[in-house]
């Protein structure tokens, strides 16, 4: 493979092994941008170069791919967007069904708690009108 | 390579041929894409979107049980059992259920509507309850569907009826606390607009969807006393029996503050079965509606009309001969004998016409009704006490009343004559209640309210903004 990492202290301009490897699949590149000369002293990257030549049929496929990937992401994320949506639906539903019992029950409470009702009771029927009231003065 | 199928004519016209067509169809792309983009974009937004109303809730109406407020109009929500005849499958057996399940909110003729097949909506049943509604569900009949309708409810029953008024089919207050305050009580509708799917449910996803909260309505706390209230309704019911009387109303204020305390009329009605009324008047609350000749209750003002304008002191006194001459006229005294040298006061126990004819004179120069005095009584009357103005209590359909000024025709000394006691002139109860007010707590007049308050995140938050006009 022989696709040795190395380090140069200064590379006034790109240099490029011209080294070809029978069973290699990638050639390293020592490479120094005119940026990192001016600004980035001692650091040195390596680029890599694809050894395999991709013809325009290829290309076009591969670029097919990438938006078919692409589509399918965008189409997974709607399709998670629209199940909140169910969810949200049906919670909302949730909301408005207890709503309507807490509603109920309450209409429920004053219908019992009603002046007619408290005067039709069973306790305000066997009451009494007292002989002789007193008043404390 | 040079290209030999264009050098033919034949391979030449179908080239230009098929440029023509591409021509063409490029060109009517280019009008329905770009010329007609916004056409089309808002046809498909149309088939896409939806816009639903959100319903505001509307506020609750609350009475007082001594400081602590107590419901009186509530909202439920009732479900309308509607069919598509053409598509139901099973009409024997959604018959059958709906016998069991609605009852009496069947409707009588709910089998000949459900045998109507070409027709796409029939009303079946009204006012289900929730748990009917969801018996009904469960057995999942096609062609059957359901609308859920909001509506008022009454724990107390026909308590305080006129003072509430009630909702009208369209959703709008009528009458009552529900016509004068209906628009803070509806509240505002909300709006959602969205994507939708199949289903109608709403999605998010889209640029233009659109939600508006609803704004409910306010919850009033009225400062009806319900205990008071309903002594006040078992008052009239037996005042009613005793007198034979066919039409009864009473008032109850506090005339520290003006809030009215009870408000009753008979004939009464029940708010929730408004619609079994019959006579529409039997709405009205004539407390407030129908003006009235007060008659004697109307001495007290004119006393204190001359007492304030130091014409008289209550001890002062003249002499009774049970009738009183003004102009071409001829006032007598209702009680007789209660003659000779007496008091203002005794004739106000007495409720002689005559010590009060007398008073107005005393307005004047003495021995007549000036124009002085009837401006005076006018200024008393109208302005101050406010008789013969609408109050501006919170509550729909209040009448003016007639106070004749003295600068009309009719306005002459005949006519002030007996408006010192209580004739010739039109008061609502309201206009006199609180005209009272303001004789028996130093001379505050108070204008009258319904009002103690509002209920707002289950908190009552009293009123504090009470209008008060010193008289005297």
């Amino acid at each position: 493979m022989g696709c040795a990492y190395g380090l140069r202290r200064k590379a006034p301009k790109q240099t490029q092994t011209k080294k070809h490897h029978h069973m290699s699949y990638q050639q390293n590149q020592y490479y120094t941008s005119r940026r990192q000369q001016n600004w980035s002293r001692n650091q040195n990257t390596t680029r890599y170069v694809s050894a395999v030549k991709l013809g325009p049929v290829a290309h076009t496929i591969l670029v097919a791919l990438m938006i078919t990937v692409l589509g399918l992401i965008y189409l997974t994320q709607a399709t998670q967007a629209t199940s909140y949506d169910y969810e949200s639906q049906r919670i909302d539903s949730q909301i408005a069904d207890l709503n309507e019992q807490k509603a109920d029950l309450e209409i429920e409470n004053a219908r019992l708690t009603a002046l007619e009702t408290i005067r039709n009771s069973d306790v305000a029927r066997e009451m009494t009108t007292p002989v002789s009231t007193d008043f404390v003065e | 390579m040079k290209l030999d199928l264009l050098t033919g004519s034949r391979s030449r016209i179908l080239a230009f041929g098929l440029l023509a067509i591409a021509l063409i169809f490029v060109g009517r792309l280019f009008y329905l894409q770009v010329i007609q983009h916004d056409y089309y974009v808002s046809v498909a937004a149309d088939a896409q979107q939806s816009r639903f109303v959100i319903p505001a809730e509307r506020g609750l109406i609350y009475a007082k049980s001594g400081d602590e407020p107590v419901q009186l109009v509530m909202n439920q929500t009732v479900y309308t059992v509607f069919a598509d005849p053409e598509t139901v499958t099973e009409p024997d057996e959604i018959m059958q259920s709906l016998r069991e399940i609605a009852g009496g909110n069947l409707r009588s003729n709910a089998a000949e509507l459900l045998e109507k097949t070409d027709t796409r909506y029939q009303i079946l049943a009204t006012k289900l309850s929730r748990v009917q509604a969801d018996k009904l569900k469960e057995r999942s009949f096609t062609g059957l569907g359901f609308q859920a309708v909001s509506q008022r409810v009454y724990p107390e029953g026909d308590l305080a009826a006129h003072v509430l008024g009630f909702v009208n089919t369209e959703g709008v207050g009528s009458y009552g606390i529900e016509g004068a305050l209906n628009e803070e009580l509806q509240g505002t509708d909300g709006v959602l607009q969205s994507v939708t799917d199949v289903s109608n449910v709403p999605l998010t996803i889209g640029n233009n969807n659109i939600r508006q909260p609803a704004v409910d309505g306010k919850n009033v706390v009225l400062s009806i006393d319900r205990n008071i209230q309903s002594k006040v309704e078992q008052a009239l019911i037996a005042a009613a029996e005793r007198t034979g009387a066919t039409n009864v109303s009473a008032v109850v204020m506090d005339p520290a503050t003006g809030k009215v305390m009870a408000m009753a009329n008979l004939p009464t009605y029940t708010p929730g079965e408004y619609f079994l009324v019959d006579d529409v008047a039997q709405f009205n609350n004539t407390v407030i509606t129908a003006p009235y000749e007060p008659g004697s209750t109307i001495k007290a003002f004119t006393m204190a009309t001359a007492v304030d304008k130091n014409a008289i002191k209550p001890s002062d006194t003249f002499v009774n001969t049970d009738s009183i001459r003004v102009a071409d006229r001829t006032i007598t005294n209702a009680t007789k004998g209660i003659t000779g040298t007496i008091t203002f006061e005794t004739a106000m126990q007495w409720s002689l016409n005559t010590g009060f004819v007398t008073i107005a004179q005393r307005l004047g120069n003495g021995s007549e009704i000036t124009a002085t005095a009837r401006d005076t009584i006018y200024t008393y009357f109208h302005d101050k006490f406010r008789l013969g103005e609408p109050t501006g209590v919170e509550l729909a359909g209040e009448a003016a009343g007639t106070i004749i000024a003295p600068d009309q025709p009719t306005g002459n000394a005949v006519r002030y004559s007996n408006m010192a006691f209580g004739q010739g002139m039109e008061a609502t109860m309201m206009q006199v209640a609180s005209g009272f007010t303001a004789l028996i707590n130093g001379g505050s007049y108070y204008t009258p309210t319904i009002i103690d308050g509002y209920i707002q995140d289950g908190e009552f938050n009293q009123t504090t903004d009470i209008s008060r006009l010193q008289l005297v």
